[in-house]
């Protein structure tokens, strides 16, 4: 199994690339051959501190296999995300944060060359497109289901479960898989509702980051896409 | 469409609290709270909404301002009401707030330990603003303060989410009817929108709590009928927020609550909690 893969992110208007608080993995483009890959995009829950370290470990560990039983590969995290954010005498309003924990979406997508799996907690998508057309979306299939109030996994054992949505499918080769965070995603449903498929679009600009800069910019300011975190990872198998 | 600016650090937003400090705060909770002065418990309740606003803004770098903050006063005089450092300051951003309480108290509280226990833990327990009652109840030049403060605001904010102006009260004015205050106060507006007064009476009469009516004949006393009065209608976004926390607010609903808990009632009010509109 061939595989390219290509990443865009893009902070909030108004961010600081230090403030983006999405996560993806592999965190760069780049090309492979091998039976078995992973990858996952995820995002930091904007209202919580320490949100794009909570995020980062979850990707990182899906791809490393760590979550295939997602109850125990989150459990074993959390302490990992609590010795990083608290190895430090903390203001008390940190101390509350930290004490509130992170949150954060995850979306992972496994590829073998019998087929893909995904494993989905929020609202962070993917899209297996054959051509223009989209085969399945996963787990949300129309934009009018985004809220402000997604499933998000927590980084303290008090703040939520752990119970993540299943999907599965097979493949072909020149299928690409897109996996997506929330605002661009809801955007991209949008379109192909509205009869306008944006499959090709993204695949262009997912390998142009200045176009994609703009674009995102354009749609933000005509109000068709919400102001958050962009990810935009896409896998083309062979 | 009015109240959805989006709030950031370029284009914060404003709360301002108006605290009666009047001698008739000395008195008792009428219902609820009964073993308390209400003057305690305002100050208690001030000083969790200040903490919930930092925490809100409080990100992994530092706190963001998102918002300036002010607490003034009024009975023996008018003016600003936080302590230590801050004191005689009247809008300050909430990063400032962070990191000067006047002082940090240790309490303990009791936390879910995810395995269906509880645990006890020490939190810190910052404090801006202590109570006070003395003197009479000037509602009317607290509201021109108000109206003084945020004119200078919205001067340099004009494209911002409106502010919020809370006054919390035993309710009878004892320098005039404050009608025309807390209209010219209202009149006040940015691009987004006019400011937004809400009225939380804190009455002695008995009487079960009443939030977000839309009409005044439910209302027990004509102190509580005009701060009804004075208060502006909550916009929609505010109503759905209060509806799916379990408060009736339909079409009309003022922001007015008597003999209510006033952190859950300001805890709507709050337009921070809608993570959607912060960056």
């Amino acid at each position: 199994m061939k595989l390219t893969y290509h990443l865009a992110a893009l902070p909030k208007g108004g961010n600081s690339v230090q403030e983006y608080e999405d996560a993806a993995w592999p965190p760069r483009s780049g090309c492979v051959a091998t039976p078995l890959f992973r990858a996952a995009v995820a995002d930091g829950a904007t209202e919580t501190s320490f949100a794009a370290l909570w995020a980062r470990l979850l990707v990182r560990a899906y791809c490393k296999g760590r979550l295939r039983s997602s109850q125990r590969g989150i459990q074993s995290l959390r302490p990992l995300w609590l010795r990083s954010v608290a190895d430090r005498p903390l203001p008390w309003y940190a101390e509350e944060k930290v004490r509130q924990g992170a949150f954060s979406t995850l979306l992972g997508l496994t590829l073998s060359e019998h087929g893909w799996e995904a494993s989905a907690a929020g609202d962070s998508c993917l899209f297996h497109v054959r051509g223009e057309a989209c085969l399945t979306a996963f787990p949300l299939r129309q934009s009018n289901e985004f809220s402000n109030r997604p499933v998000l996994l927590s980084s303290r054992p008090h703040g939520s479960g752990t119970d993540t949505i299943q999907g599965e499918g097979t493949w072909e080769g020149g299928d690409n898989f897109f996996l997506l965070t929330d605002a661009l995603a809801a955007w991209a449903l949008g379109q192909a509702e509205g009869g306008r498929p944006p499959w090709e679009t993204l695949g262009r600009l997912v390998q142009c980051p200045e176009g994609f800069a703009a674009f995102v910019a354009e749609e933000r300011c005509a109000d068709r896409m919400r102001n958050d975190d962009v990810t935009l990872l896409l896998l083309r198998v062979e | 469409m009015a109240y959805n600016a989006e709030i950031s650090r370029n284009n914060p937003s404003c709360f301002l609290f108006l605290i009666d400090q009047s001698g008739s705060m000395d008195d008792h909770f009428a219902s609820g709270e009964s073993s308390r002065k209400k003057a305690d418990g305002v100050a208690d309740a001030i000083n969790r909404l200040l903490q919930n606003l930092v925490i809100k803004c409080a990100k992994s770098e530092g706190v963001r301002d998102y918002y300036d903050v002010g607490v003034i006063g009024y009975g023996q005089k008018v003016g600003s009401a936080f302590g230590g450092t801050l004191a005689g300051r009247h809008l300050v951003p909430i990063s400032d707030i962070a990191d000067n309480p006047e002082r940090v108290e240790e309490r303990s509280r009791k936390i879910d330990d995810g395995a269906g226990g509880l645990l006890e833990q020490t939190v810190k327990f910052p404090i801006w603003f202590s109570p006070v009652a003395r003197g009479g109840t000037p509602m009317v030049e607290a509201l021109g303060r108000a109206g003084d403060i945020l004119s200078a605001w919205i001067a340099s904010h004009q494209g911002s989410f409106p502010p919020i102006v809370i006054n919390i009260t035993d309710g009878e004015s004892t320098d005039g009817d404050p009608q025309a205050a807390a209209t010219s106060l209202r009149d006040l507006a940015t691009d987004d929108g006019p400011v937004l007064l809400f009225n939380l009476h804190l009455s002695s009469q008995q009487g079960a709590p009443i939030e977000f009516p839309h009409d005044e004949s439910g209302l027990p006393d004509q102190y509580a009928r005009l701060l009804f009065q004075m208060s502006s209608e909550l916009p929609a976004y505010m109503r759905e927020v209060a509806q799916g926390e379990g408060y009736e607010a339909g079409q009309g609903a003022r922001g007015f609550a008597f003999n209510a808990d006033l952190v859950s009632v300001i805890r709507f009010l709050d337009i921070g909690t809608r993570p959607s509109n912060l960056r």
